[in-house]
């Protein structure tokens, strides 16, 4: 498994090399189709399932016959349009307050001095070991006491700034040259100002990155909906919660269950799709500072 | 400027609807009362008929307007939350079998004053059914229903194999099973690993859920619940599947279920002929009644509403409309049940309350399953199930 | 005359004025630092207390439930067969999916970085079940997996592999052993593509054939990538809660406790049980096992990153 470089294409033509390396190619190519119909297979196959009725369901293979019945139950009767609007409401204000507030803090630590702003750093760092079944009790004892139980504001407000996001905006801001600010300073911009329209802009590689993986997180996101504002809540379910209850309530519905899942997978992976430069360097340099 | 300014008004905008929206799930402030019950659904049928419940109340009640709310998943989690955060719906169901635990908890509120001023008549209802929601003299709840197990056989299956009758002993189960066997059908039997269905066994051999689980009696029965599986003339089902769906699948021949296999059955598996017989006995007659009633959160702020919602839905005539689906067993003595329900009806002399009122139920639930589980497989001896279950009860 | 009164009025005015600067900067920092700080505080470190004090009281659904403080919580969860159930899970679990999913990656890196077409077809490929929540994977492997299900039916087993407790645990691990595997490989990619090229063509100057290249010279360049993912998704591992909680439908552990896992028996003593004491007491046990384990990474990692 070497890599070929221009420097290796130059070295003399050994014969019968060539037509190893069209065998090696061609095993190439099959493993890697053969890895990628492992991958792809249980999505395509719930598409298909997705428009089976249900009675064909039991069956294995493809829709006999074709049907639109599972998606039409699944938007009305099985609540789905309101999972949706769920998700994207705590979604977009999370990844909006969350990404301000990361990068307002990240900016602070990297470029404001300010006494005690190491400490307060290794602090942040520290909350990064706090696992989430330890502040599962107390939290929701918090909540309860707060009378945010049942309401999406208890998630937004555990969700408002999130260290590792704090941490890459401050890792990144602290890449930028300083002339940037003292450009603004000469030009008498305040603090704030010069975070918002000199430093933020320049930061977006980083925040879009973010944003992405944030909205991914919050889409996706299960444990938390369910402690916070989940159970016993049906019209506040979001769209994993309203798939969790679809499978719990009605476990061989599999048309509606698969609909309810793609519908789940759909946005994410539209996203994917369209910033995935964005999301693979999000993820890998997340998690190398992280 | 004008940047900075449209971004503030943005904000403030985008707090206006998230205030508008967080507040939605607010009461109206007119004369009508809001009053919500919820329950679970086991299916469409049950979700539609408490929803013809709401529509007919709030037709001939002009100050009080209920809402329906299925809370689906499980909903004993569910309701602890909401009673964590004093957000517990107004009226709610309750199974016989947590009842215990959320009485102890605190967090059920005792009717008998509603009901003193009220002067509603408790008579009506079953003793026994009633009783499974009593503390001692206060009544924390009222059953809206309830079903016992009976025997469900599969005709075609049976006719095939020249068996004319559902089995009535358990002698007869094993030699009709192997009867079956002989013609075709791999595991006759379908039996849960629950003792929500095992239950009833181990007290047609004489014993008892409450006292002496070791006892040999018990130890005997469970020993024959398993044996049938071990011995391949029962099988348990497989995940995401029940016994009722075995026997609309026409995999198993015979099958105890409770009344919520008659609306399952035709609407499911209309194609599947079966009957009903009452439950096999062995030296006595024993079965469990799983029963769910209608009752009040301690930490509701309007209770004598709730109160009347509640007292209409188990009364006569919202029980007369909870029966006409035929779901489950009528709790009073006054409203019949949907015909055909015979061989339920006959239990109900033998049927005991699913909980036995004991607050430590839901655990030693989980334990029993687990442990039957456990024993099938072959890696549990049955004393010890037992001994574990006992400990549970006890709550330690 | 006039400059030396300059001169002299200047530095303390200059000083004055320099910290009013850091005066006025400090500020600024700490308003722009004041929500995170505060929430990290408010949800992460006072947790962290909150948790250890109701560990040691009575606390039922609304609050507490009977007088008395004590180690009584702590006794229950260490003396609970169940939970000892639960920490051999997740520890079974955690040495299976993370060599698995580290094999797994570093295999689908290895696949990707060579020179081939559709390079971005088959990194979405392989990345594209880790994009998708943990619920819609679990639905659809349970349907897939069912005992009358797509892979049954195409492998000619007949076990319910999700239902019985022998192989649901495994089950657990190739779930998520396959949705995890593409994150794993965005590592190792970018691992793979900072190992300079001149290494290759020593190692083909002198005739290494692939595995041996692979062996002898990739995989060894390629440790702190190792450990990072060996830390880092070990940890994960451990919070293993969302799939079980689907295949069990609930927090049972059922069947048999093969679902059983520590945040499954948090989740099961807090709504199940009720009994949030022993839900504390155990979260705060299971905390100082990942605390430890945390620990263990920052020496390691931390020694190769030095290195």
């Amino acid at each position: 498994m070497t890599a070929q470089t221009p420097a290796a294409q130059a070295k003399p033509y050994i014969p019968g090399r060539a037509r190893s390396e069209v065998v090696r190619k061609v095993l190439l190519y099959a493993i890697m189709l053969a890895v990628a119909a492992v991958f792809l297979v249980p999505f395509l196959y719930t598409i298909a399932t997705a428009f089976k009725s249900i009675p064909d369901s039991v069956n294995v293979g493809l829709p006999h016959p074709w049907t639109t019945d599972a998606w039409h139950k699944v938007w009305t009767q099985y609540d789905f349009p309101t999972y949706i609007k769920n998700s994207f409401f705590l979604a977009a204000v999370v990844v909006s307050c969350n990404l301000f507030l990361s990068a307002l803090g990240g900016y602070a630590f990297a470029r404001l001095r300010f006494p005690g702003r190491e400490l307060l750093f290794l602090l942040v760092l520290g909350t990064l070991m706090v696992p989430d079944q330890l502040r599962l009790i107390p939290i929701f004892v918090m909540i309860v006491h707060w009378g945010l139980f049942g309401s999406f504001w208890s998630y937004i407000l555990i969700n408002l700034v999130s260290a590792v996001n704090l941490f890459f905006m401050r890792q990144y801001f602290l890449t930028i040259p300083r002339d940037f600010e003292e450009a603004a300073k000469l030009d008498g911009a305040g603090y704030f100002k010069t975070f918002w329209r000199v430093m933020l802009p320049l930061a977006l590689p980083a925040t879009a990155a973010l944003a992405i993986l944030q909205f991914q997180g919050v889409w996706n996101d299960f444990f938390w909906p369910l402690i916070l504002f989940g159970q016993g809540n049906p019209d506040h379910y979001t769209i994993q919660l309203g798939l969790a209850e679809l499978r719990f309530t009605y476990t061989t519905l599999w048309p509606e269950i698969a609909a309810g899942s793609l519908i789940a997978i759909i946005p994410v992976l539209v996203i994917f799709l369209a910033f995935q430069r964005f999301f693979v360097s999000g993820v890998v340099s997340a998690g190398v500072k992280g | 400027m004008t940047k900075r300014l449209a971004m503030v008004l943005g904000l403030a905008g985008l707090a206006v609807v998230l205030v508008a929206t967080s507040a939605q799930a607010g009461h109206k402030t007119h004369k009508v009362t809001n009053v919500t019950f919820a329950g679970w659904s086991s299916g469409p049928d049950e979700d539609a008929l408490d929803q013809q419940m709401a529509n007919a109340f709030n037709r001939t009640h002009k100050g009080i307007h209920v809402e329906w709310q299925v809370i689906n998943g499980n909903y004993p989690e569910a309701m602890t939350a909401r009673f964590a955060a004093h957000n517990a719906p107004d009226v709610f169901y309750v199974d016989s079998s947590v009842i215990g635990s959320w009485i102890k908890q605190g967090v059920i509120a005792p009717l008998n004053g509603l009901i003193k001023q009220t002067h509603f008549n408790t008579k009506a209802f079953y003793p026994k059914l009633l009783g499974a929601f009593k503390k001692g003299n206060k009544i924390y709840g009222f059953p809206k229903d309830w079903s016992p197990l009976a025997t469900e056989i599969n005709n075609s299956l049976f006719a095939r194999a020249g068996l004319h009758k559902a089995p009535k002993t358990w002698a007869q189960l094993r030699s009709d099973a192997k009867t079956l066997q002989q013609h075709g059908v791999a595991h006759p039997i379908c039996l849960s690993a629950d003792w929500a269905r095992m239950g009833a066994f181990m007290y047609q051999n004489g014993g008892s859920i409450t006292s002496h689980l070791t006892s040999k009696a018990n130890a005997k029965a469970v020993g024959f619940y398993v044996g049938l599986i071990k011995s391949g003339l029962a099988y348990t089902p497989p995940s995401g599947s029940w016994c009722g769906q075995e026997l609309g699948q026409s995999h198993a021949a015979i099958i105890f279920e409770g009344n919520w296999l008659l609306p399952y059955m035709p609407s499911t598996y209309p194609g599947t002929h079966f009957s009903v017989a009452p439950m096999v006995h062995n030296k006595k007659q024993g079965n469990l009644a799983f029963t769910v009633s209608w009752s009040i959160a301690k930490s509701n702020p309007h209770k004598a509403a709730a109160w009347k919602v509640l007292s209409w839905l188990v009364g006569k005539q919202g029980e007369k409309i909870w029966m006409s689906k035929g779901l489950a067993l009528s709790p009073r003595k006054d409203v019949a049940s949907k015909g055909g329900r015979k061989p339920f009806l006959a239990a109900a002399p033998y049927a005991r309350g699913w909980g036995f009122g004991n607050p430590n139920f839901a655990n030693a639930y989980t334990v029993m399953g687990n442990d039957l589980n456990a024993v099938i497989s072959g890696g549990k001896s049955i004393p010890a199930m037992l001994a574990d279950v006992g400990k549970a009860l006890k709550g330690q | 005359m006039a400059t030396t009164t300059a001169t002299e009025a200047g530095p303390s005015r200059l000083r004055a004025s320099m910290l009013g600067a850091r005066f006025r900067e400090a500020g600024w920092g700490y308003a722009f630092a004041f929500v995170p700080i505060a929430v990290f505080g408010l949800f992460f470190i006072y947790p962290l207390g909150y948790a250890v004090y109701i560990s040691f009281l009575h606390w039922g659904i609304l609050g507490k439930t009977a007088p008395g403080s004590g180690t009584f919580n702590y006794a229950k969860v260490i003396h609970d067969p169940v939970f000892h159930t639960a920490l051999k899970n997740i520890g079974e679990y955690t040495v299976a999916v993370v060599p698995l999913e580290m094999a797994a990656g570093l295999g689908l890196a290895l696949l990707i970085n060579q020179k081939i077409r559709g390079r971005n077809f088959f990194r979405s490929a392989f990345y594209f079940p880790s994009i998708a929540s943990s619920v819609a994977i679990a639905v659809i492997v349970l349907y897939l997996f069912s005992q009358g299900g797509l892979f049954n039916h195409a492998s000619g087993f007949t076990t319910d592999w999700y239902g019985n407790a022998r192989t649901v645990g495994w089950g657990i691990v190739g779930m998520n052993t396959w949705t995890t595997s593409g994150t794993v490989m965005l590592f190792y990619l970018a691992a793979l593509q900072a190992i300079p090229d001149d290494v290759y063509e020593a190692a083909a100057l002198d005739n290494t054939g692939a595995w041996r290249t692979f062996w002898k010279i990739t995989f060894p360049l390629l440790r702190p990538a190792h450990f990072f993912c060996l830390v880092v998704f070990g940890i994960g591992a451990l919070k293993l809660f969302d799939q079980p909680f689907i295949v069990a439908a609930g927090a049972s552990g059922a069947p048999n406790y093969a679902t059983m896992y520590p945040i499954i028996y948090i989740y099961n003593a807090a709504f199940g049980v009720s009994d949030f004491g022993i839900a504390a007491a155990a979260g705060v046990l299971y905390f100082i096992l990942i605390f430890a384990l945390t620990v263990v990474e920052r020496l390691t990692v931390g020694r190769q990153q030095a290195a």
